[in-house]
């Protein structure tokens, strides 16, 4: 008789088949992923403290050593700890790409709102503004920078921010312009609520739940754009830390060093995975209906 | 008795493709001190237009003619005092109790908000909230402030909707199909409620519905619309006893009775005047004569 039912839907009668209980809210994966997270901002504030070695001391005696119980991730070409540098790198790293997406979203909000808001002519011109920054290689933009400014990590972040905001803009505005039309904003005008608070309180906490996810993924994607322009030469410059600015000089001996590469890379990566799946949570976290484990 | 709300030659038009398209044609309505008036008609009659211009929400309608307020002329009016209006002198209450909550904020928060904006502090706000929604019939209401709309049932939430469109203290309150989302028995439970705070606070109802047989027991004053025009109005006895327009027949004639004859067909509207017919209707001679005008 039961077996006709589907597994799920069968009673357990073996206390081993019982449905273990779910502990609510976080998935493994998940979860994992959060600690990652949170090691790697632990790591990345507290880095320049339990490196091991100083990330920038050159010593050519100890060029290319494997890793070893002395240096656990090697040494580079200039006898530099990697394990030290990718220590200290988490920090270059990651708060270059916190500043880039911290400009980009509220660059990209500010916009996005006012262009759903704003009227036809205001929406008009700041679409037409997007869309010319959408159509900047970021890339190329960092190189004009780099010329302009001086190449560093800092005409990066600005050639970044410059080339991510429009897409931020573009989401904030479609969402923007269907959350105004739901009926709690309609009623919070009909209670005389002043357009500012109808703003701040009622359209934009129901629209930013998909820009967080936003800004989880793009950690990843930002990160990897400013490793990759340091990688090219306009980003991060020679002795920094920032990994793909390690990665661009360990690539020449890659390989009689690939450690040298191959660490900075995996943090890259591991990083990169990390607040993906992070994002996700931070989703279900923001949505008090998925909160709260549902209607009661 | 005074005029609360006094609607005289309102029209109301929304842009359409070449010209303006008018959807309410010069309508008059009068809603006394504390008196309900029901508004009925059927779907795309220009009800929930006509009530909502008194707000004014729609930025795209284009309002012309008159509306008085407690003698406040609003059609033409600064929208600084348009939004003085909002919440404080008329409250509306939404139709979906289900998407008119903010789902990110706390039922608290919403109940008040029209208190808070209106320099009350957040103290005394928070007093007078919970104890509305005590009086609005909420068990625990203390308790269940700080919960978020997802967290109470349908009926419940349309209690906190009113809590929210009364507790500014309008002296109008407009609800727009309030009970249209729930069911049988919450209905009955929301009206009279409605009906007991509006007694008690002495303030007037403008109910918006399509639903003739929740309106016998609630208003005190029937409007009824059709095509955006005011067909008939008439205290709700009057109207019910001896409906004088054909479309008013029809409507009643179409609403099932326990002690009407099983063997007779209910009539519809179409049987007293032409659905497809625009405007100025002819009362024509109805088909049948079926349970309207008993």
């Amino acid at each position: 008789m039961t077996a006709l039912l589907p597994a799920r839907l069968r009673p357990s009668s073996s206390p081993r088949r019982a449905p273990r209980r779910r502990r609510r809210g976080v998935p493994v994966a998940e979860r994992i992923a959060l600690v990652v997270v949170v090691l790697i901002i632990v790591i990345a504030i507290i880095g320049p403290w339990i490196a091991p070695y100083d990330p920038y001391r050159v010593d050519l005696a100890q060029a290319l050593q494997p890793p070893s119980a002395a240096h656990w991730f090697g040494t580079d070409v200039n006898g530099r700890d990697v394990l030290s540098r990718v220590l200290v790198g988490a920090q270059v790293t990651l708060s270059a790409t916190g500043i880039v997406l911290l400009i980009t979203l509220v660059i990209g909000v500010i916009v996005g709102t006012v262009a759903a808001l704003g009227g036809r002519v205001v929406d008009e011109v700041l679409m037409r503004i997007t869309d010319i920054g959408l159509a900047l290689p970021s890339i190329i933009l960092a190189l004009g920078f780099a010329v302009a400014l001086g190449p560093g990590l800092q005409s990066a972040v600005v050639a970044i921010a410059a080339t991510w905001w429009p897409g931020y803009a573009r989401l904030v505005r479609s969402i923007v312009r269907e959350t105004r039309h739901a009926e709690f904003v309609e009623s919070a005008v009909a209670l005389g609520v002043s357009r500012w608070r109808l703003v701040t309180k009622h359209i934009l906490p129901n629209s930013l739940d998909p820009m967080y996810v936003q800004v989880t993924l793009d950690v990843a994607a930002v990160m990897l754009v400013i490793s990759g322009l340091s990688f090219v030469g306009v980003g991060a410059q020679v002795p920094s830390a920032e990994w793909g600015a390690m990665i661009a000089s360990a690539a020449d001996n890659v390989l009689n060093g690939w450690w040298a590469l191959v660490f900075p890379g995996l943090a890259i990566a591991i990083t990169a995975i990390a607040f993906n799946l992070s994002g996700d949570w931070l989703r279900v976290r923001q949505d008090p209906t998925l909160r709260d484990g549902g209607a009661r | 008795m005074t005029a609360l709300l006094e609607i005289s030659g309102l029209r109301v038009s929304y842009p359409g493709v070449d010209e303006p398209v008018e959807v309410v044609h010069g309508v008059d309505l009068v809603v006394p001190q504390g008196r309900k008036v029901a508004l009925v008609g059927e779907s795309g009659s220009g009800k929930s237009v006509t009530a909502r211009s008194v707000l004014q929400l729609d930025p795209d309608a284009t309002i012309a003619g008159s509306i008085r307020l407690g003698g406040q002329e609003l059609v033409g009016a600064a929208p600084k005092i348009v939004r003085g209006i909002r919440g404080s002198g008329a409250g509306l209450v939404f139709q979906d109790p289900l998407t008119s909550l903010n789902p990110v904020m706390r039922i608290g928060w919403q109940i008040m908000q029209p208190l808070v904006i209106r320099g009350v502090s957040k103290k005394e706000a928070r007093e007078r909230g919970i104890a509305l929604l005590d009086r609005l019939g909420v068990v625990n209401a203390a308790a269940r402030f700080d919960d978020y709309p997802h967290q109470f049932s349908g009926g419940m939430r349309q209690r906190v909707v009113i809590a929210i469109a009364i507790i500014a203290e309008p002296a109008l309150l407009i609800a727009d199909e309030p009970t249209t989302a729930l069911d049988v028995q919450v209905q009955a439970q929301v009206l009279e409620l409605l009906h007991e705070v509006a007694d008690e606070r002495g303030m007037g109802v403008l109910l918006i519905t399509h639903d003739l047989a929740i309106v016998a027991g609630f208003a005190d004053d029937v409007v009824v619309m059709r095509h955006g025009e005011v067909v008939e109005s008439a205290p709700v006895d009057e109207l019910f006893a001896a409906p004088k327009h054909p479309y008013t027949r029809g409507l009643l004639g179409a609403i099932p009775r326990l002690d009407s004859d099983p063997s007779v067909r209910l009539t519809s509207v179409a049987d007293y005047v032409d659905t497809f017919e625009t405007v100025d209707d002819e009362p024509a001679a109805p088909a049948a004569e079926n349970g309207a005008a008993r």
